[in-house]
């Protein structure tokens, strides 16, 4: 049996060794973070067909809740580390011709870092364990966004920075008050007592979670540092950004709301605060003219659809939640990989500047044709099956309420729609033939995680059934709350 | 005068959060915005540890006679708090180190001349 602890195990101990291999070469450094995330997905791999039936309680240290850490490997986590390590390991194999400028190795070990809070902050059981791999999830990503050193990215760090750990402090602030309130800081001794409890401190706290947790996630109105992080990263940070950070952000959201808060009058105003953030998202994103920043408030719609499906929270809405999740981390970061080699050909961020790109990047244009028609939702790619499942699930709940935030859902989807069919258009169909516009393809380590993940949006578009049982599972798995507690307590 | 004798820590601690969060809305320059972050930490930490306070409190460990487990003070939350402090101090280096650069780039530290990226 494999230890559910390798996977923050790997990817920590791999950014400490990086410094030390440093000594050798500088070019190691790329290869223990490949290596580290695809054992990462090896290991998740391994670990499916055990979680899948009954989740793993890894005691840190041997003491036994509701005393010391646990790590909680449910299928809902473990889904959430498969995604976090499987982009990683794409991302980095993309990386390794791409990151060539500036401290190679100091990229690397913050990737590493960022990898490991984002895998900690989906297996923990403990609130206070959550925070700190959080904080490292946060501060390797202000720093990881600033990388390039350039006027753009030192600014839009700094202010990512400056509002994430605002948000930080409210989470600490609500930790306090949760264990001067519970006396514990183990999720499943909270769940287990929150109800008993009977302060208005409680609501305070909930509310300073749901704001903490809501900056990282980008929940509209928090959401005002991610188009500047997002556009101004190197896009391989953008992808995983967008691919899971966001993600993880919501995760932790929801795990408070209903694992430790049960608050399930709070469920209909988190599905109206998605569909918000929907539109927002996606009627700012409408009038962009730079490319990645187009992406960035994408990012932010599609994280309002999951936002309002777990809001659904039914098991058939979690699920479409998940595999929301799913299908926008491998399209986004899809889009957000073929565009970085199409600035880097086009030397300018603007969307006119993509011109003719069709005939000088034949694979990547159609890479990101894929990736958008996905987001936008097209039969036979993964998005489609995704909005399906959400539209049903909230449809299945009949209420008039689910009905009209539906309407605003497809309304947005028509808008996303638009935006990109105008940039494949651009790409495409104008420019004229030029001589200059010569063929010149991304180089083959980036063509590979874009083959990949083009062909997993592909086949898991026509064969939802690959991962539909792990997303079962998870879903109902997560909705379970007394299970939860008496999984981690008692032990059953 | 019992109540705030009570509960004298948790005014402090939340005194110290609002100003915090005050300096860092209203304040321009980017140095006075990080200290507003600071002192915000600051108040967290105290709140963080009051929870756990005992007047007259002993450590909790059995090292003499007459020790009452409910007279020790809780050590978790000085745990926490030890945890949080590093991770302020590590928010706090970076904050500074980007000032450093952004300052490079701009000559200002003015948060309302750094308007590069439209809001």
């Amino acid at each position: 049996m494999v230890n559910p602890v390798l996977l923050i195990i790997i990817p920590l101990a791999g950014a400490f060794a990086i410094p030390l291999f440093g000594f050798i070469s500088k070019h190691i450094s790329k290869y223990i973070s490949l290596i580290s995330t695809l054992a990462m997905a090896v290991i998740v791999g391994f670990l499916v067909p055990q979680v899948i039936n009954n989740p793993i309680i890894v005691l840190i240290g041997g003491f036994k809740p509701p005393f010391g850490i646990n790590l909680v490997v449910s299928p809902f986590s473990l889904f959430f580390a498969g995604v976090i390590s499987l982009l990683g390991f794409l991302v980095s194999i993309y990386a390794i011709k791409y990151i060539y400028e500036g401290d190679v190795e100091k990229y690397h070990l913050l990737f590493l870092l960022f990898i490991t809070g984002a895998t900690g902050v989906v297996l923990t059981g403990d609130i206070f364990n959550l925070f700190v791999f959080f904080e490292i999830l946060c501060i390797s990503s202000y720093a990881l966004v600033a990388y390039n050193r350039d006027k753009d990215g030192v600014e839009a760090g700094i202010k990512y920075l400056i509002q994430g750990s605002v948000g930080s402090s409210f989470i600490l602030i609500g930790i306090a008050l949760l264990y001067g309130l519970c006396g514990s800081l183990n999720m499943a001794d909270i769940a287990s007592q929150i109800h008993s409890v009977n302060s208005p401190l409680l609501s305070l706290a909930l509310v300073l979670f749901l704001t903490g947790f809501g900056i990282e996630g980008a929940i509209f109105p928090l959401n005002a540092w991610l188009p500047d992080a997002h556009a101004s990263a190197p896009s391989t940070i953008s992808a995983v950004l967008s691919g899971f950070a966001i993600e993880v952000g919501v995760y932790a959201v929801v795990r408070f709301v209903w694992t430790i808060f049960g608050a399930l009058s709070m469920l209909h105003f988190l599905a109206g605060l998605g569909v918000l953030t929907l539109l927002v998202g996606e009627l700012v994103a409408f009038r962009q003219n730079r490319i990645k920043r187009m992406l960035a408030y994408s990012s932010i719609g599609q994280i309002g659809l999951i936002v309002f499906a777990f809001g659904i929270a039914s098991v058939a809405g979690v699920k479409g939640a998940l595999f929301q999740i799913a299908s926008h981390a491998m399209a986004k970061a899809l889009l957000f990989l073929a565009a970085g080699y199409m600035i880097y050909r086009a030397g300018s961020k603007d969307i006119s500047s993509l011109e003719g790109m069709g005939r000088r990047m034949p694979f990547t244009s159609l890479a990101f044709t894929v990736g958008a028609f996905s987001l936008v939702g097209f039969p036979p790619f993964v998005g489609f099956s995704s909005k399906f499942l959400v539209i049903k699930a909230a449809l299945a709940e009949g209420q008039l309420i689910f009905a009209i935030l539906i309407g605003f859902v497809l309304l947005g989807t028509i808008i996303e729609g638009s935006y990109f069919l105008k940039v494949i258009q651009t790409i495409y169909f104008k420019g004229g033939e030029d001589s200059s516009n010569k063929r010149i393809e991304a180089p083959i380590c980036a063509l590979i995680p874009m083959f990949i993940l083009l062909i997993l949006i592909v086949v898991v578009g026509v064969y939802p059934g690959l991962i539909s049982s792990v997303l079962d599972s998870a879903a109902s798995g997560f909705l379970d709350r007394i299970q939860y507690i008496k999984t981690v307590l008692v032990g059953i | 005068m019992e109540f705030i004798e009570n509960y004298m820590y948790y005014i402090a601690s939340f005194g110290l959060i609002l100003i915090g969060l005050y300096i860092m809305l209203v304040k321009k320059n980017l140095i006075k915005i990080i200290i507003g972050l600071s002192i915000i930490d600051t108040g967290v930490n105290i709140l963080l540890i009051s929870v756990g306070y005992l007047k007259e409190g002993t450590a909790p460990i059995f090292s003499r006679e007459g020790l009452l487990p409910s007279r020790m003070v809780d050590p978790v939350p000085q745990a926490l708090v030890l945890t949080a402090i590093v991770i302020g101090v590590a928010i706090l280096a970076l904050a500074l180190t980007l000032a450093i650069v952004l300052y490079r780039h701009y000559g200002t530290l003015n948060v309302r001349k750094i308007r590069n990226l439209k809001w």
